[in-house]
């Protein structure tokens, strides 16, 4: 600091605590009311401390579910949600760092193609091609299954533009080295690529369990079998009860639930994410 | 394009390591866009059973809908308010942090986790805290004369979902202002005290000009960000209304399609959509340029 | 170990730039032979050519009488040591140096002997279980060391390896160079810009200009008889002083200065060629032609800065000689160099017995 102002460093602390507060509060209220009973909402005011009914509400939901509201158990949801987030991230790490490991070590006619239609792929977000990909998906069959929520979106450009920015950092003695000590493409990629990206690769894979966990239009348009349906789209189902006031204990603890597996990736892999989230950027 | 000094010789192999990632590209994206394309050329009948070619007949109803220039307002308005609330909050938020030397890595991670909440449960959240009957922000608002409700107005609706919005943005636009101000050279700050600059003399005229990238960055990345990825902010929470209040464009192009099963004119939306992403990536790629050497 | 051979091999990069131009050079088996020049004159491109990471554009390449020019780096049996060292940052000492190995399907129990002994010819073994990063520079250059003779390979490839130690470890390094691969026997070709590393290390000094063989031979022989103005210059520090001078009718002059007579050599413009030690200077206060502007004190030696005939001079003395504004040269018949003044080229070698005057 360039020079010490008690008031102001005071004022920056009260900017921070109000807006840590600012931030929670939403959360905060959420969580009080999934500990409160039903009966609790019907007075038209909002309990502002917790309940006693935690542990029977998110068991309830976690394991029997809403039969009223045609909702499967939590449990099913969230491992349809982990599933979907895994084979996302994962599959965008796989064919990204394989694209990126062939745009960079090889020369083969046409590579620049090969670049620019996933450079492409950046300027195609599903939102804007809902209709004709969801037809693909369907006249392929693959509607209602684990490869139809995820395989549309494992195409990445950032990711490759990512790992192909690493590889450019790499030296170029590195890879000579090992071709003199015999290794292939492939042994190069194995012994030393993927050992090196292991940092980029776990940043990445923070961002991109996020990204996937959370995502909302694509599972609403290729899941209508209740046994496919996602924590993150399921609350819409739950909330939306025909002509009745939401059963709103039910509704936040399903938001809870829907939001502690990604919050604890953040917080728990702070240093990683933010340096995924600052390079992904470039 | 760069590559490096020593590759690899070898025929198929990079193809076949780039097999995947383009097929998913030409099945899922490069397939489908052409489909919208050609689609929005066409028009169907009521019944599906006849199409025929229109040319630019979709294009020409869309710009005389009101609705759809409604659609055009309103996302125009949302943008650039999510853009501004949370993007100024969080160049707040940063500097505080910024300038409290001990614990703003605990600061940063009580506010950075919000990133992590999927935009639908953004959308429930401030839906619930504003919901009419139960919420307790109108319950507040009642109590300072304002009747709220933004199941019947449309205004209450567009402060309901920029809230939601921007809540969710605030950490992300945060994380880039302190990797920002962070950036900036200390040595830049102490000569502009020694020039007897006060501390927020100093922010206008030192810091914030060298902020400058990061905030047009972030400013291109929250208008994309309010174009296209809360979808799931207004469904949850307003499904466009009340009366197309919150209908933004990308909302009407999914129910365009998927509702009233309007598919040519869904298609044209998209096609409009797509250049629009493309001119944003266009001028983000400008910025990245700047910063990045190939 | 085998010997390398190099006929006509040319070097064109895409993009047309003509890097090496047309190169012979035959490697004895066991010899040591070092490529100097400045940069950019085709060194390191040369060396990886033989090493296999270059293509070769024309001409060919054979080590142990075997073509090479369509060999991976990992079938001509070569082993190289990097100016960054090139170490596999994820690896450790001991996985560095096996990994060459291990690629080649050796046996376990005979990786593990070879390294055991490479660890111990170098004195790495304290560290064999360390990452490169946790390791000092030197100890990193020991290591890049290790994984080229852990493989006991036909030919040692060295660019500039030791240009990243300082300069104190770098002498070290070079004494232990040498040793190891008089010990080893193995033929080394050895990249570097530094003219004294060159002149100690070579059994064989290849000065390279511009892409060309400039001139090659025993690092004496190049000092004492270069070639060219250019070899004369880039051998030795201080540099060799280059005068433009004159001959007619066997005279030799710099500006109205005689320096010698009765050489051998055609009438024109010449360039004489001096070696700051190889001559002397007398204080002469009246009619000395050296005008002396300043003096480097280097501890045993001095270096005298001035001019002669309006061009700058150098001259090498010991400290117990006089100074003084003005002096005269001292020469001794075999210290003067005749180029040819456009060219650059030696003019005549037979002449040395030819008389010098020493006057002025
Ligand atoms: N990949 C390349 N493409 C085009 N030209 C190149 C390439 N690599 C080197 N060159 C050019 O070839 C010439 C010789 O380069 P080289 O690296 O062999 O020089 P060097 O003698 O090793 O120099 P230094 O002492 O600086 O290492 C230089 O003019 C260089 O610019
Ligand atoms: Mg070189």
């Amino acid at each position: 600091m360039v020079e010490n102002r008690p008031l102001l460093t005071l004022l920056a602390h009260l900017a921070l605590i109000a807006g840590v507060a600012v931030v929670a509060f939403p959360v905060y209220l959420a969580f009080v009311a999934s500990t409160h009973p039903s009966s609790a909402f019907l007075s038209g005011t909002l309990p502002l401390v917790p309940g006693d009914h935690m542990g029977e509400t998110y068991s309830r939901m976690l394991f029997s579910g809403v039969s009223t509201s045609g909702a499967p158990p939590l449990w099913l949801m969230m491992t349809n949600s982990l599933i979907m987030a895994l084979s996302i991230a994962i599959g965008k790490i796989a064919i990204s760092i394989l694209s990126a490991f062939a745009i960079v070590y090889f020369r083969f006619p046409c590579r620049a193609l090969a670049f620019w239609m996933i450079f492409v792929t950046l300027m195609l977000p599903v939102e804007v091609r809902i209709v004709p990909t969801f037809e693909v998906v369907a006249n392929l069959g693959m509607l209602d299954t684990y490869a139809g929520l995820s395989i549309p979106l494992i195409a990445s450009a950032t990711a490759t533009f990512l790992f192909r920015q690493f590889f450019l950092t790499v030296p170029d003695e590195l890879v000579e080295a090992a071709r003199i000590d015999g290794a292939g493409p492939m042994r190069f990629f194995r012994d030393m690529l993927l050992p090196l990206s292991r940092t980029n690769m776990a940043a990445l894979f923070v961002i991109l369990f996020i990204y996937g966990w959370n995502q909302y239009l694509w599972p609403l348009l290729v899941t209508t079998d209740e046994s496919q349906y996602t924590i993150v789209m399921g609350i819409k189902r739950l909330a939306n009860v025909a002509d009745a006031d939401p059963q709103w204990n039910n509704v936040m603890a399903t938001v809870i639930l829907a939001m502690v597996p990604p919050v604890l990736v953040v917080i728990g892999m702070q240093k990683l994410f933010v340096k995924g989230l600052v390079e992904q950027e470039k | 394009m760069q590559t490096k000094r020593t590759i690899f010789h070898n025929r198929w192999l990079p193809y076949l390591l780039l097999a995947p990632q383009l097929a998913i590209t030409v099945i899922f994206f490069l397939w489908p866009a052409a489909q919208a394309v050609r689609q929005s050329f066409l028009r169907e009948d009521a019944f599906g059973l006849k199409t025929e070619f229109v040319g630019l007949g979709n294009y020409l109803r869309l710009f005389s809908d009101p609705s759809y220039l409604n659609a055009f307002q309103v996302t125009a308005v949302f943008a650039v308010s999510v853009a501004a609330l949370s993007m100024g909050l969080a160049l707040l938020l940063a500097v505080a942090v910024d300038r409290v030397l001990r614990a703003n890595q605990s600061y940063t991670t009580l506010l950075v986790w919000p990133y992590a909440v999927a935009p639908a449960v953004a959308g429930v959240l401030w839906w619930f805290l504003f919901n009419p009957t139960i919420g307790i922000l109108p319950y507040a608002l009642e109590q300072l004369g304002y009747d709220w409700n933004h199941n019947l107005d449309g205004t209450d609706a567009m402060i309901l979902v920029v809230i939601a919005a921007s809540w969710k943005q605030i950490s992300y636009n945060f994380l880039f202002f302190v990797a920002g101000l962070q950036a900036i050279p200390q040595s830049l700050r102490e000569a502009a005290a020694i020039d007897g600059a006060g501390p927020v003399e100093r922010f206008f005229t030192v810091v914030f000009p060298l902020l400058s990238p990061t905030t047009f960055f972030l400013l291109v990345i929250n208008v994309t960000y309010t174009m296209f990825e809360t979808f799931a902010v207004i469904d949850a929470a307003t499904e466009g209304g009340p009366s197309q209040a919150t209908n933004i464009l990308v909302y009407k192009v999914y129910r365009d399609g998927f509702v009233s099963l309007n598919l040519g004119s869904s298609a044209a939306q998209s096609v409009i959509l797509m250049f629009i992403v493309i001119a944003l990536t266009f001028v983000q790629f400008r910025w990245i340029e700047r910063r990045v050497q190939y | 170990m085998a010997r390398i051979d190099l006929d006509s091999v040319r070097k064109i990069y895409p993009g047309g730039v003509e890097a090496v131009k047309g190169v012979d050079l035959p490697i004895e088996d066991g010899g040591f032979v070092v490529l100097v020049g400045p940069s950019g004159c085709g060194k390191s491109t040369l060396l990886r050519m033989i090493a296999g990471l270059e293509t070769i554009s024309d001409g060919e390449i054979r080590i142990g009488g075997r073509r090479v020019n369509d060999a991976e780096p990992a079938d001509r049996d070569i082993a190289m040591v990097f100016q960054n060292y090139a170490l596999y940052p994820h690896m450790s000492v001991r996985q560095n140096l096996s990994y060459g190995l291990r690629n080649r399907r050796m046996a376990r129990d005979e990786i593990a002997r070879r390294v055991e002994e490479t660890a111990r010819i170098l004195e790495i073994d304290a560290f064999l279980d360390r990452r490169p990063k946790a390791l000092s520079g030197g100890q990193r250059q020991r290591v890049a060391m290790g994984r080229a003779i852990v493989r006991e390979p036909a030919a040692f490839l060295f660019d500039e390896p030791l240009s990243n130690l300082d300069a104190k470890l770098r002498v070290q390094m070079r004494g232990e160079i040498k040793q190891l691969q008089r010990r080893l026997g193995t033929t080394s070709v050895y990249v570097t810009h530094d003219q004294l590393e060159a002149m100690t290390l070579a059994d064989t000094l290849v000065v390279l200009n511009g892409g060309r063989i400039e001139q090659a031979g025993r690092p004496l022989d190049l000092y004492r008889h270069p070639d060219t103005t250019f070899v004369a210059s880039f051998l030795g520090s201080p540099a060799m002083n280059l005068l433009s001078a004159r001959v007619s009718g066997g005279d030799l002059r710099v500006g109205s200065l005689p320096l010698a007579a009765r050489l051998p050599v055609p009438d024109g413009p010449v360039t004489a060629g001096l070696r700051p030690e190889a001559f002397r200077l007398l204080p002469d206060s009246t009619s000395g032609a050296f005008r002396l502007d300043y003096v480097e004190e280097l501890g045993s030696t001095r270096l005298l800065h001035g001019h002669l005939e309006g061009q700058r001079l150098v001259c090498q003395m010991g400290i117990e000689h006089p100074l003084a504004d003005r002096m005269t040269l001292d020469l001794d018949p075999e210290a003067l160099h005749v180029f040819d003044a456009e060219r650059g080229r030696r003019l005549d070698t037979a002449w040395q017995r030819a008389q010098i005057r020493s006057l002025a």
